[in-house]
């Protein structure tokens, strides 16, 4: 690991918890009030790019994983957020990094997540298509389906 | 002066895939322009969780029909993540040189796609005639023009057959003459220097903010480069990653000229290398272990981003896939706005957003060895020449009268 990502895991030791660490790639857990700050870091302070977030439903909740990529050594810094499979709601990204627009527009359309503070929050890739209505988040395992008509 | 919506899409004559544009206009300049997306949407991701892995990576080929080795690449990096994999060497060297002659190819066809936007058909005509040998290659090395199947976890799937070198290296040499000079065109050409100077500009500070990648992201001044990066098997060649400081289209279409110059430096490499190599090429792997892996790769477009989960079974548990143009469509919001509407399509089309359509064109021979083709064409010319005398004899069509004016 380099010194910034030494220096980052010192500052922010008491908010990250449950690290694995591989050789180019460090997968951490954060809370949800976290992210704002360590996104921040990441992305201000450290020069990271964001390349992409992932949203995957596990047993216990909702989980997004933020993929941070620091070009400079091709390290992968991910973050990774829990939420509840009820209702889940997470803190937006995107007035810190427009890059994170589409992809939080992504997660809301395709598992329900609902980004807290996004600007423009609607559906990105089935808002035209009418077999799935407004609630029905297709890669949801217990999805509301939309009825036929 | 008041404000014209002008919508585009998502079927028009001009976009070669089903998206949707609503661009507001004020007299001839844009000054507001929003997106939908989703008439392509196939749920790659879904499918792929009910597939085996060896499964997944030829469903992911199908993603796109220009750069279709770009996904395979990545999905491998990130199943071999999961265990660190190793690679053998003549693998590695038989994967580099499918990405990089793929690199050429589709560096050509947006070149084409670009002249043809712009009203140079010149250009277009030019790079689709040197994209046909590269296409010619592929077929020549693993059996297909377009989807190559040559990806496995551990290696590839097939050998590269040495006594093709001496064949490769003409087309290498006639591809480096040829972009040469279409790199002194692009900086004489009155045409292109009008149509792209300036147009178009993404600063630096928002190719950052935007997230681009790839070479949208490095006309603009950000030195990145998947390929040096994350290393892996680039690290066994020497190449340069070319970055320009303007931002503009003119400095994008350059940009892909000089890469395709060096994407055929590396190619050379591998031929080099591959009579010195050899060995085995696939390390066959039988099991991947829960866990999780990132695995990305330098598409044409940018940088391809595939996230693997594993919970010990032969299937992906969750399979994440970015394509480049996720990130570098929305850059439209930064370099779109301000410019007359007739140079918005050519900023829409400067990020690349990829085409899942290609021309074939072979000769086709028939059992005397005759071209088939000039036999079509006598045949067209029969079949028009019959139908001008049947119409003759009848009264004649509106249609007719035109001609006749």
């Amino acid at each position: 690991m380099s010194d910034k990502g030494t220096e980052f895991f010192e500052k922010f030791q008491d908010k990250i918890t449950k690290v694995i660490k591989k050789p180019k790639r460090i997968y951490f857990n954060v809370k949800n009030e976290d992210i704002w700050e360590i996104s921040d870091y990441l992305s201000n302070t450290m020069g990271c790019r964001l390349s992409v977030c992932t949203a995957t439903e596990v047993y216990d909740g909702l989980e997004v994983l933020y993929h941070f990529s620091d070009d400079t050594t091709g390290i992968y810094y991910s973050p990774r957020v829990k939420t509840g499979l009820k209702n889940p709601e997470i803190n937006s990204i995107t007035p810190l990094i427009e890059g994170a627009n589409w992809i939080e527009r992504e997660m809301y359309d395709l598992f329900g997540i609902k980004f807290k503070g996004h600007p423009d929050l609607k559906k990105l890739l089935t808002i035209n298509n009418p077999h799935f209505s407004e609630d029905d988040h297709p890669m949801r395992f217990n999805r509301n389906r939309t009825k036929e008509k | 002066m008041s404000k014209c919506r002008i919508p585009l899409g998502p079927f028009h004559p001009l976009l070669e895939e089903a998206e949707f544009f609503d661009i507001k206009v004020e007299g001839e300049k844009v000054v507001d322009i929003e997106m939908e997306t989703g008439w392509m949407h196939r749920g790659h991701e879904k499918i792929s969780e009910t597939r085996s892995y060896t499964q997944s990576i030829f469903l992911v080929e199908r993603i796109c029909g220009i750069c279709s080795t770009s996904h395979p690449f990545a999905a491998t990096h990130a199943m071999e993540d999961i265990d660190n994999v190793e690679i053998p060497e003549r693998a590695q060297y038989i994967r580099i040189f499918i990405g990089e002659m793929e690199r050429i190819h589709s560096h050509l066809l947006w070149l084409g796609l670009a002249g043809h936007f712009i009203g140079y058909d010149t250009l277009w005509m030019w790079t689709w005639k040197y994209r046909e040998p590269v296409l010619q290659i592929f077929e020549k090395v693993s059996g297909n023009r377009n989807h190559y199947a040559m990806f496995r976890v551990g290696g590839v799937s097939r050998d590269f057959d040495n006594a093709l070198i001496p064949e490769i290296h003409p087309v290498l040499d006639m591809l480096e003459k040829k972009m040469l000079m279409i790199a002194g065109a692009a900086k004489d050409d009155p045409v292109l220097r009008s149509r792209l100077k300036g147009v178009g500009v993404l600063t630096k500070e928002d190719a950052i903010n935007y997230c681009a990648n790839g070479p949208t992201a490095r006309a603009s001044g950000v030195d990145i480069d998947v390929r040096r990066d994350d290393g892996l098997e680039y690290n066994l060649i020497n190449f340069d990653v070319i970055v320009l400081p303007n931002g503009d289209v003119y400095d994008k279409l350059v940009l892909r000229v000089l890469e395709i110059i060096e994407s055929v430096k590396i190619a050379r490499q591998c031929l080099d290398a591959f009579p010195k190599i050899g060995g085995d090429y696939l390390n066959k792997v039988k099991h991947i272990s829960p866990g999780e892996g990132i695995g990305r790769y330098e598409a044409p477009r940018g940088e391809v981003f595939h996230y693997i989960r594993s919970d010990g079974s032969n299937r992906p548990l969750r399979h994440k896939i970015r394509a480049p143009s996720f990130s570098n469509i929305p850059t439209y919001k930064a370099s779109c706005l301000g410019i007359p509407l007739a140079d918005a399509l050519i900023t829409l089309a400067a990020v690349d957003p990829c085409y899942c359509c290609t021309e074939r064109s072979i000769r086709v021979v028939d059992k005397n060895n005759k071209k088939l083709e000039h036999n079509l064409l006598t045949m067209s010319r029969e079949k028009t020449a019959n139908i001008k005398k049947a119409v003759a004899g009848s009264e004649k069509t509106p249609i007719d009268r035109i001609f006749e004016d």
